[in-house]
């Protein structure tokens, strides 16, 4: 009963990494003999290199906020103070372009934002496009501090509340039983949830496109780019970059699930 | 404990403002004409951006993006419940391998997954719209694999045994007690299905060539214009309002069945 999905996913995935490998490598080239090359690794590599860091950076930031973010409105929201959860709930059908839009439109520097503040263009620091790629993370956060807090609430509602109440009744107090009940329990599908926000930024191409600057470059903007450029020459770079990114994504969650192993509470 | 009260509830409206504030200025836009820079609202109210945008080809884009969920959604739940159901009764080869293989579309970056096999669609000269359809439903099986595993993993089983003692065949406990018992999981699924095929913009537009102009699309290419605010503000609202009516409608769904339950 796997089939129809291992098969779909074997088709679709395998051929997809098979290709991207082979092109990045020379062998797939659109036009003219294959040749077994790492120019497409190497023709750009402090480029490269640069936009490693860059979406990593993104990532990791943009991640830590929606966790700090989404941890304390699932918290709230295990109080009894569920209008957070629910408002964050109706960001989930937002498609993460539009939700770039959304950011645009509110902190470019005649963003809403600016408005409010009456803040002109020398004032208004340069979120969208800027140096710190602020408006780029704003939208990563809002969307996937959305994410972590229904899933953590989700984790919240079914297992903290009976070890909550007899905690309370061995007389642990409030920050006690967060550190010591809470915080251990919903640790796993805290982990879980910011894998997956950290690879989607560190994948994402739409949004970096959207608010993001020229130079220097996330991974998926280079790639993108390459990969839809006149000269057919980049098309091995494009494919390099694809596979680094991809390579990424696979070392970070395969670290978390030896981590998520090692938690007793995960099964 | 006053200030402590008082400390709670700054933060409280600080996240509620979070989720709301980026909301605020797409309402604004999309309806206003004239909005000149350092005002704080819009100086003239109107239709500019509707008309703007049915000039465009938003109608057809919807379509587009509509057909595009409901095929992921067709694609991806009915692979994704017979994958949960696989696992949980655990009558599978190497089960880990089989997870790790369902859940690699959530981990692998869509824009390599598209980027690798445009080369190949192209040479097997496979329809790009069939070719999107299967990346995206792909994308979308960890989705309604772990929705639906989570739902096989609650289920009592006590039921089916129930009904075959009184003499129900696999057929009849399958549509008449299974399907009833787990339909609120899988319009869950389902929706999140939906929702891979409806947002998404990448693997449109590297696979779809051009051709398959979904709403995410359009608003992009408005996005990078410039003086379009009031069309992009629109069409987001026009990009995100079915996909919550669908929501607010299986929300629904699982209350009222979880409540007879």
């Amino acid at each position: 009963m796997v089939l129809p999905a291992v098969v779909a996913v074997t088709l679709v995935v395998g051929a997809a990494l098979t290709t991207a490998i082979l092109q990045s490598i020379g062998l797939m080239p659109l036009v003219g003999q294959p040749a077994l090359s790492l120019d497409g690794y190497t023709a750009a590599s402090t480029d490269l290199l640069t936009s490693i860091r860059l979406s990593l950076t993104i990532a990791v930031v943009s991640t830590a906020l929606a966790v700090l973010v989404g941890v304390t409105v699932a918290l709230m929201a295990t109080s009894g103070r569920r209008l957070g959860l629910a408002v964050a709930t109706f960001t989930v059908p937002v498609p993460h372009l539009i939700g770039a839009a959304a950011i645009g439109l509110l902190l470019a520097d005649s963003g809403f934002l600016a408005r409010l503040f009456r803040l002109d263009e020398g004032r208004w620091p340069a979120l969208v496009g800027g140096r710190w790629w602020i408006a780029v993370i704003a939208e990563y956060t809002w969307k996937e501090s959305a994410f972590i807090a229904i899933v953590v609430a989700g984790t919240l509602a079914s297992r903290v509340a009976h070890f909550d109440e007899t905690a309370i009744l061995l007389g642990a107090g409030r920050i006690a039983r967060l550190r010591l009940v809470t915080l251990p329990l919903i640790a796993p599908s805290v982990l879980a949830a910011s894998t997956i926000t950290f690879t989607y930024s560190l994948g994402s191409y739409e949004v970096a496109q959207l608010l993001g600057r020229a130079y220097p470059e996330p991974l998926a903007v280079m790639s993108v780019r390459l990969f839809r450029s006149i000269d057919l020459a980049t098309r091995p770079e494009a494919a390099a970059v694809a596979v680094v990114t991809a390579a990424l994504s696979v070392a970070v969650v395969g670290v978390s699930m030896i981590a998520l192993r090692r938690s007793s509470v995960w099964r | 404990m006053i200030r402590q009260a008082r400390a709670a509830r700054l933060v409280r409206g600080l996240l509620i403002a979070w989720f709301v504030l980026p909301v605020i200025p797409v309402v604004l836009w999309a309806f206003a004409n004239r909005w000149p820079f350092p005002d704080r609202l819009p100086a003239q109210f109107g239709f500019d951006g509707v008309r703007t945008a049915l000039r465009s080809d938003a109608a057809h884009a919807l379509v587009v993006s509509t057909g595009l969920g409901l095929a992921v959604a067709l694609l991806a739940t009915p692979a994704g419940i017979l994958a949960a159901r696989a696992l949980t009764t655990g009558k599978v080869f190497a089960p880990r391998l089989v997870q790790a293989v369902i859940f690699a579309p959530l981990v692998l970056p869509a824009f390599a997954v598209a980027l690798g096999l445009d080369v190949l669609v192209l040479r097997l000269h496979i329809s790009s719209t069939l070719a999107v359809v299967a990346i995206l439903a792909v994308a979308a099986l960890p989705y309604t694999t772990s929705v639906m595993r989570l739902a096989f993993g609650a289920y009592d089983v006590g039921y089916d045994e129930e009904a075959r003692t009184l003499g129900a065949s696999r057929w009849v406990v399958a549509v008449r007690v299974q399907l009833p018992l787990l339909a609120p999981a899988i319009s869950g699924a389902a929706f999140l299905a939906f929702l891979v095929g409806w947002s998404d913009y990448v693997v449109t537009l590297l696979v779809g060539g051009g051709r398959l102009i979904s709403l995410p699309i359009i608003v992009a290419s408005f996005a990078s214009g410039t003086g379009n605010h009031s069309v992009v503000a629109l069409l987001s609202i026009v990009a995100v309002l079915p996909p919550l009516i669908l929501l607010a409608v299986v929300a629904r769904f699982r209350g009222r069945r979880g409540a007879q339950s």
